[in-house]
């Protein structure tokens, strides 16, 4: 049995849907999360000077994507073929578009340059993504077959993380969406995760 | 063999590593290349708004990276473990800010922005991050393990459009320079660089 090291700060942030996934595989992992102040002393021992990273069979990994690809492939959460593999692939990419939007924007200081970005990602770049992604899932709530993948798993993410800043519900019109995320909350591993997981900020 | 059809505009841009990697391999495929205006009708039919897109066995596959992992795999460049897989993976990933930067750089209109983005992304974003991948790349030549991998001609197809605007990026980088040289000496991407056609970006 591989033994995994997680390393992120104590935070959700990039490292969450990779701890999403691993309790929706059930697969034991360590869930290190270093204070600011060490930060300093780890990173030149990191790949690529960031986190999180991902210490398996004497490999070090890091990039969350790359992590949260290896974690579900070893998990058997990507599609049953290439073609499910791709169409998974295909969302996370998508994920991750608007995730580095939503970035760009909780990162921007000028206020009035951030308040014109939220606009933006509140009337363009999510409506448009979740009419995508709302005609890539299927009406049983999964984005590839019928059975919880990472592609669902990381939407979920992506949606926790986008309900701060925009409140209300941004899946009244979208049932196949909504069922997603009730599938992946509702995930019996995944809801005594999300109970038991410490809190933080983001 | 199935059929596989590309579509994108007439460029290399986010299409151009999917193409060299069809090559690597030397897989037939029908390369689309349209107009703006026939983009603009072709848009609203696309899975998410954006090309690439790769159509095979009747299915519609978007997401530049994506159609890559898939074509990759195809062309049996995907890594042979999924440790393999995942380091690729995690170079490729690390790659994309810079590229990023760079695209910007390119497409700024306004010329004296230009030069110092060009300035900027020359002497602060590129040699630390090339110094950075000398040290992954091996000196045999190969980021992952002891043979090809899609991540090789993908730095090599980014530093192909790097060394448009900085020809001696490479210079002092022995491990990079070799990974290049690999690559190139594939006879369908040797046979591709070519015959392909000419395009701005």
């Amino acid at each position: 049995m591989p033994a995994y090291k997680l390393t992120y700060f104590n935070a959700r942030g990039r490292a969450e849907p990779i701890r999403l996934l691993f309790a929706a595989a059930g697969i034991k992992y360590e869930d290190v999360r270093i204070e600011g102040a060490d930060w300093p002393a780890l990173k030149p021992k990191t790949p690529m000077g960031h986190l999180p990273i991902l210490e398996v069979d004497g490999a070090t990994l890091c990039e969350s994507t790359a992590i949260a690809r290896f974690v579900a492939k070893r998990a058997g959460m990507v599609g049953k073929d290439d073609l499910e593999e791709a169409k998974a692939d295909m969302i996370v990419d998508g994920v991750k578009e608007v995730f580095r939007k939503l970035l760009t924007m909780f990162f921007e200081k000028d206020e009035s340059k951030k308040e014109e970005l939220k606009k933006d990602v509140f009337e363009k770049t999510l409506p448009e993504c979740l009419r995508s992604f709302g005609k890539l899932a299927n009406p049983s709530g999964y984005f590839v077959g019928d059975s919880l993948s990472w592609a669902d798993v990381e939407f979920y993410n992506l949606m926790e993380m986008v309900r701060p800043s925009f409140p209300g519900d941004l899946l009244k019109d979208n049932a196949n969406l909504a069922k997603v995320i009730a599938n992946v909350g509702g995930n019996p591993a995944i809801a005594k995760w999300i109970k038991e997981r410490p809190e933080s900020a983001f | 063999m199935p059929a596989y059809k590309l579509t994108y505009l007439n460029a290399r841009g986010g299409a151009e590593l999917i193409r060299l990697l069809f090559a690597a391999d030397e897989i037939p495929y029908e390369d689309v290349r349209v107009d703006r205006d026939k983009w603009l009708e072709l848009k609203p039919k696309t899975p998410m708004g954006q090309v690439p897109i790769l159509e095979v066995d009747g299915h519609v596959i978007c997401q530049s990276m994506t159609v890559v992992r898939f074509i990759a795999r195809e062309a049996g460049l995907l890594g042979k473990t999924l440790l393999d897989q995942a380091r690729a993976d995690m170079l490729l990933e690390g790659g994309i800010d810079v590229g990023k930067l760079f695209e910007e750089m390119v497409m700024e209109k306004d010329a004296s922005k230009k030069v110092e983005k060009k300035k900027e992304f020359g002497e602060k974003t590129l040699p630390p991050f090339l110094a950075l991948y000398e040290g992954f790349a091996g000196d045999n030549g190969y980021f992952v393990g002891d043979s090809l991998t899609y991540f090789d001609i993908a730095f090599f197809n980014m530093m192909d459009f790097i060394t448009a605007e900085f020809p001696s990026a490479l210079d002092g980088y022995c491990n990079l320079t070799k990974v290049i040289r690999n690559v190139k000496s594939v006879p369908g991407i040797a046979k591709w660089l070519k015959e392909r056609p000419v395009t701005d970006h």
